[in-house]
């Protein structure tokens, strides 16, 4: 057997020998002397054989951990990889589903105007009607007709401010919805494009009794993502409605945009409800954190509004909220979007 | 002088020592890869080295229970159990116990390794629930 102490074993043999030779020749003195060198020599090889063993089996041990560590490594990454995919999706998601309930309040909100020019315009097509007839039949009296003429002009006025009250929806909805789904980046007035989403949550705050008042500054221009900003106060304003307020119960949410300076401003939207736990209030931003599991929610919406407030908005986030005493969330924002920003965005889309 | 115990609390890098030399217990347990592996165990091997100049009748019983130790921390074992192995041949009884966590196959040929050397130490491989 190949022994990696051959040269260390030899040179022992040869001490041996040695020891041998002297029993006859010294004396001794020298006999105990080198018998004791012998002795210590032959411990420390036997201890150098052992440390080596040991050594070995030690590195092999952390050989096996920094294995066993790269594959937890690997297995982590892969993981926080597959979790990233799934996020992603699910924001897609959220925001198809938040289109569809923009989709379906614009359904309801146009149905009120549609349906007044509607009914004007057949009043009129059956005035218009008899009117034809007794022409006809030369039985068309003087204040007949000039009775038509006061119904004519009022119902077409009346469809001529409702299809103009439909048309402008349709603008602002398609504004909203265009600007959901496209995170286009543009300059837009902050109050005119605030009122504007509201609107689209008009139907169902009114439904519900909650009152919303909106307080901005006009004239301040915004170089952002008016989508981002859409999802975010929509986002949270649908959370006011689900979960500060018992059944039946009527709310007051206010929107209230200051500029600390000319290049940032704070936008605070508060609710006046029941408030957020103290316990719960670290992990509301948490993804999957819900107090309606099983009842509608994902816990995926503050999750997102966090996402955009410090993602294509470039801004930061904070809550401030107690049992009993409300909810308010502030927003510090940009007004002009920093340029790099805009690369994630763009990226994104071409995914 | 006489020396009643040596007490030296462990860290995440050196183990708890328990020299009671009054009773004759020993014991070691805990991780062992210091920084200066002569500084920590120098006043170790001095205690005991002036110790079994007069050691109790009764006799010594080491527990060792090492988790993890490096080479250095294994050279100054072999020399603690080369002094107790001197002791014990000229007549001091000597029990050392080496604990291992019963799946930790590694600890337990550490354990066999180092009795190797040993005489007239009664050397007993101890098996602890891991
Ligand atoms: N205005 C609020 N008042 C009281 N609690 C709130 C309010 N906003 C959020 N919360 C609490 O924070 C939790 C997380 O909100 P988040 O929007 O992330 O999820 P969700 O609304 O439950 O579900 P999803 O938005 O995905 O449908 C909610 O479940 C709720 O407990
Ligand atoms: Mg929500």
């Amino acid at each position: 057997m190949n022994d990696l102490f051959d040269a260390e074993e030899k040179a022992l043999a040869d001490a041996r020998r040695l020891r041998e030779h002297l029993e006859e020749v010294a004396d001794p003195e020298l006999r105990r002397g080198v018998g004791a060198l012998v002795k210590a020599f032959e411990r420390s090889l036997r201890e150098q054989r052992r440390l080596v063993r040991f050594s070995d089996r030690l590195q092999g041990q952390l050989a096996n951990l920094n294995q066993e560590l790269q594959r937890r490594r690997q297995e982590a990454e892969d993981a926080l990889a597959r979790l990233e995919e799934t996020q992603e999706t699910l924001v897609q998601q959220e925001k198809l589903a938040s289109l569809g309930a923009l989709v379906a309040g614009v359904a309801h909100e146009i149905n009120t105007p549609v349906g007044i020019a509607l009914s004007c315009a057949s009043h009129l097509a059956d005035a218009t009607e008899r009117l034809k007839d007794d022409f006809a039949s030369g039985s068309l009296s003087r204040s007949e007709f000039s009775r038509y003429l006061a119904t004519a002009e009022d119902t077409s006025g009346l469809i001529l401010a409702n299809c103009d009250r439909a048309a402008q929806l349709i603008r602002s909805f398609k504004q909203v919805a265009t600007d959901r789904t496209s995170s286009e980046r543009r300059q837009f007035d902050l109050r005119d494009y605030v009122e504007e989403v509201l609107f689209s949550l008009a139907p169902r705050l009114r439904q519900l009794g909650h009152q919303v008042s909106i307080d901005c500054p006009s004239g301040l221009t915004m170089d952002s993502y008016p989508g981002a900003l859409a999802q975010v106060l929509t986002n949270l304003v649908m959370n006011s409605i689900l979960h500060a307020y018992d059944e039946g119960q009527t709310g007051q949410f206010s929107i209230t945009v200051t500029q600390p300076d000319a290049d940032s401003l704070r936008l605070v939207f508060a609710d006046d409800g029941k408030g957020i736990p103290t316990e719960h209030l670290p992990r509301i931003f948490d993804p999957f954190f819900t107090t309606r599991r099983g009842n509608g929610g994902s816990g995926l919406g503050l999750h997102i509004v966090y996402n955009l407030v410090t993602g294509p908005l470039g801004g930061s986030l904070g809550v401030d909220s107690a049992p009993g005493k409300g909810s308010s969330f502030t927003l510090l924002l940009p007004r002009v979007v920093r340029e790099r920003e805009n690369d994630t965005v763009e990226a994104e889309q071409e995914a | 002088m006489t020396q009643e115990r040596l007490t030296i609390a462990g860290t995440e890098r050196s183990p708890e020592v328990d020299f009671d030399f009054a009773s004759g217990r020993f014991s070691m347990r805990g991780e062992s890869y210091p920084e200066d592996a002569a500084a920590f165990f120098g006043p170790i091997f001095d205690a005991l080295r002036r110790y079994l100049q007069a050691p109790a009748p009764d006799g010594i019983t080491l527990d060792i229970e090492f988790i993890y130790f490096n080479s250095s921390s294994a050279k100054a074992l072999m020399n603690i159990l080369e002094m107790l192995e001197k002791s014990a041949a000229d007549g001091t009884r000597v029990e050392i116990n080496w604990h291992y966590a019963d799946d930790d196959d590694t600890m337990k040929e550490f354990g066999e390794d180092f009795s190797e050397d040993l005489e007239h130490v009664t050397f007993n491989l101890v098996s602890v629930d891991g």
